[in-house]
C-alpha cells in the first residue's frame, strides 16, 4: 500500500505540474466560485450583526403612576424580571429621568427651567431578548398595579422586524445561489479537466487499471485544488477585510461593520470543506461516465 | 485460450453483428480473424474484452467464462489480454519509456519491476535509442512498437491487435508482423484482427473470416480471400 500511496502522490504532482494551465484554470475557477461565496458569508454576518444590533436596540418603556407604593414598584420589577423572555430591567427613578431629559435638551434651557423634576415619571425599562415578543410583554405588564403605561415601538418597530425578516430571508436565499453557482462551476471545473485526459483514462482501463486506481489521482487533484482554491479565496477575503471593512468602520463608528479575525478562519474551513466535498464528489461523478466498461 | 460457444450478438434496433460463433484459439496460436468492415471483428474482440456482452453464448478467456465475471473483476481480465490499436493510443505527453511504464504503474506494480522491466521490453522491440523520445517525433512503425511494448511488459498470455498495420505501409508493416511473430514464438497467443491482405497471405497462419457476422472460413493454414 505505501508504494500505491507513492504512485498517487506523484501522479498527482506531475499531473498538476503537466497541466500546469488546467491547474491554474480549475484552481482560479475555484477560488472564483469560493471567493463569491465567501463574500455572500461575511457579508451575511456584517449584516446580521447590523440587523441584531437594531433590534437590540428595542426597548419596552414601563412608565410608572405617582402614586405607586414602593411595593408595587418592586413587585412590578421582580415580576419583569421573572419574565422568560426579559433579558434586563432597568429602573428610572424620577430624578434620573429629569436629568436625562435636561441632558437631552442642554442647548434650549428655556425647555427644561419650565419643567418640574417631578413632572417626569419613573419608569422601567426592558430590554427582551427577542424583539419579536415585545407586544406580549407589554400587553401583561398594562394593568399592573402601579403601571401607569407600557409603551413600545408599535407600528415603527413592527416595520423594522419586518425588515429584518427580509433581509435574513434574501440573505439565505443568496447563500444557496452562491453555494449552488459554485457546485456547478466547480463540477464544470472537474468535468473539462477529466474531459482533457479522456485518452488517458481510456488506456489506463485497456491495460487493466482498477476504477479506484484510475479515480484517486483525479481525487487527489481536486481535492489540492479546492484546497488552494479556498486559501486564495479566504485570502482575498480576509485582505478585503483588513483594507475594505476595518478602514470602513473607522469611519462609520455607528454601524457594526467589522467581522473577526476567527470568522475568517472558521469561513475558510468551511469553504475547504465544501470545496473537497464538491472536488471529491464532482470528480467521482464526472468519473463515471468514463468509467463505464 | 480463447474459446465461444454459439455466440450471437445482437444491437440495439435488431443488428446482428455476430452469429453463432463457434471457435477455439489454442494456447501459443497464431491467428488472424479477417473480413471486410462491418463483419463483426470489432465486436469479437470487443467481448473478449468484455467491452461488449454476447447477447448468447459464452465466451472463455483463460479457461473462464467471462460472462460469469463481475464487473470489478474485469480490470484483471483485462492484464491477460495486451492490446494493440491501429491508431496506437500512445499518450502524447509522455516519452516512450513513460508511455509503457504507464501500464505497469496503472495496475500498481511496484518500481523495482518498472524499472527492469520497461528497459527490457523496449529493447525487444528494438527502440532502446528512443527511450526519452516523445511519441510525434516517432514513425508510425516506431509508435506501434512502442504500443506493442506496452501491451507486452505486463507478459499478458494473449496479445490481441485490431488493424496493427492498418496505418503504416507495406514494409514497416512486415517488420511489425514479424515482431508480433516472434512475440508468438515466445509463447504468446495472439489474435490478429485485419483486412491487409498481404500481411494474412505472407505469414501463412491461421485465419478465421467472418462475413456478416458469420463465421465463414476457418483454415489452417489461410490467405485472405479464396480468388
Amino acid at each position: 500500500m505505501a508504494l500505491r500511496v507513492n504512485y498517487f502522490v506523484d501522479e498527482t504532482v506531475s499531473n498538476l505540474r503537466r497541466n500546469v494551465l488546467l491547474t491554474l484554470a480549475a484552481v482560479s475557477t475555484v477560488s472564483i466560485s469560493l471567493l463569491l461565496l465567501g463574500v455572500v458569508m461575511v457579508g451575511g454576518e456584517v449584516l446580521t450583526k447590523m440587523v441584531s444590533s437594531w433590534e437590540g436596540k428595542v426597548e419596552l418603556n414601563v412608565f410608572l403612576r405617582d402614586e405607586a407604593t414602593p411595593e408595587e414598584v418592586k413587585a412590578l420589577g421582580s415580576q419583569a424580571n421573572g419574565m422568560p423572555e426579559v433579558e434586563k430591567v432597568f429602573f428610572e427613578s424620577k430624578e434620573q429621568a429629569f436629568e436625562e431629559y435636561k441632558r437631552m435638551f442642554k442647548d434650549s434651557p428655556a425647555i427644561t427651567e419650565n419643567v418640574d423634576p417631578n413632572a417626569l415619571p419613573a419608569s422601567y425599562r426592558i430590554k427582551l431578548k427577542d424583539p419579536n415578543s415585545a407586544e406580549a410583554v407589554a400587553s401583561r405588564l398594562q394593568g399592573q398595579p402601579g403601571v401607569d403605561e407600557v409603551q413600545f415601538g408599535g407600528e415603527a418597530m413592527k416595520r423594522l422586524l419586518k425588515f429584518t425578516g427580509v433581509v435574513r430571508t434574501i440573505l439565505v436565499i443568496a447563500i444557496i445561489l452562491t453555494l449552488g453557482a459554485a457546485i456547478l462551476l466547480i463540477a464544470n471545473t472537474i468535468r473539462l479537466g477529466i474531459y482533457a485526459r479522456r485518452k488517458e483514462i481510456g488506456i489506463m482501463k485497456l491495460v487493466g487499471a482498477t476504477n479506484w486506481f484510475i479515480r484517486v489521482p483525479f481525487i487527489f487533484e481536486g481535492t489540492v485544488q479546492a484546497a488552494l482554491g479556498a486559501l486564495l479565496a479566504s485570502a482575498l477575503i480576509y485582505a478585503g477585510k483588513v483594507f475594505g471593512l476595518d478602514r470602513m468602520q473607522d469611519a462609520i463608528l455607528f454601524l457594526p461593520l467589522t467581522v473577526s479575525s476567527g470568522s475568517i478562519i472558521r469561513m475558510f474551513f468551511t469553504l475547504l470543506a465544501i470545496g473537497i466535498v464538491i472536488g471529491v464528489f464532482g470528480s467521482s461523478l464526472a468519473l463515471r461516465r468514463f468509467l463505464e466498461v | 485460450m480463447i474459446r465461444l460457444e454459439n455466440v450471437s450478438k445482437v444491437y440495439k434496433g435488431s443488428v446482428v453483428a455476430l452469429r453463432d460463433i463457434s471457435t477455439d484459439i489454442q494456447k501459443e496460436e497464431f491467428v488472424f480473424l479477417v473480413g471486410s468492415s462491418g463483419s463483426g471483428k470489432s465486436t469479437f474482440i470487443k467481448m473478449l474484452l468484455k467491452e461488449e456482452e454476447p447477447s448468447e453464448g459464452t465466451i472463455y478467456v483463460a479457461g473462464k467464462d467471462i460472462g460469469q465475471l463481475p464487473r470489478w473483476r474485469v480490470p484483471y481480465l483485462r492484464r491477460n489480454i495486451g492490446c494493440v490499436f491501429q491508431d496506437f493510443k500512445l499518450l502524447a505527453n509522455k516519452t516512450v519509456r513513460e508511455n509503457v511504464a504507464f501500464a505497469l504503474e496503472v495496475i500498481g506494480r511496484p518500481k523495482n519491476i518498472i524499472s527492469q522491466r520497461v528497459p527490457a521490453i523496449i529493447e525487444l522491440v528494438g527502440l532502446t535509442d528512443k527511450l526519452n523520445s516523445m511519441p510525434h517525433e516517432l514513425s508510425g512503425g516506431e509508435q506501434q512498437r512502442v504500443c506493442i511494448a506496452r501491451a507486452m511488459v505486463n507478459r499478458p498470455p494473449i496479445l490481441l491487435a485490431d488493424e496493427p498495420t492498418g496505418n503504416l505501409d507495406p514494409s514497416t508493416s512486415a517488420d511489425i508482423m514479424n515482431l508480433l511473430e516472434r512475440l508468438n514464438e515466445s509463447g504468446t497467443t495472439v489474435l490478429i484482427a485485419t483486412h491487409d491482405h498481404a500481411v494474412v497471405d505472407r505469414s501463412r497462419k491461421r485465419v478465421i473470416e467472418l462475413d456478416g457476422g458469420k463465421l465463414v472460413r476457418d483454415q489452417v493454414r489461410g490467405v485472405y480471400g479464396i480468388g
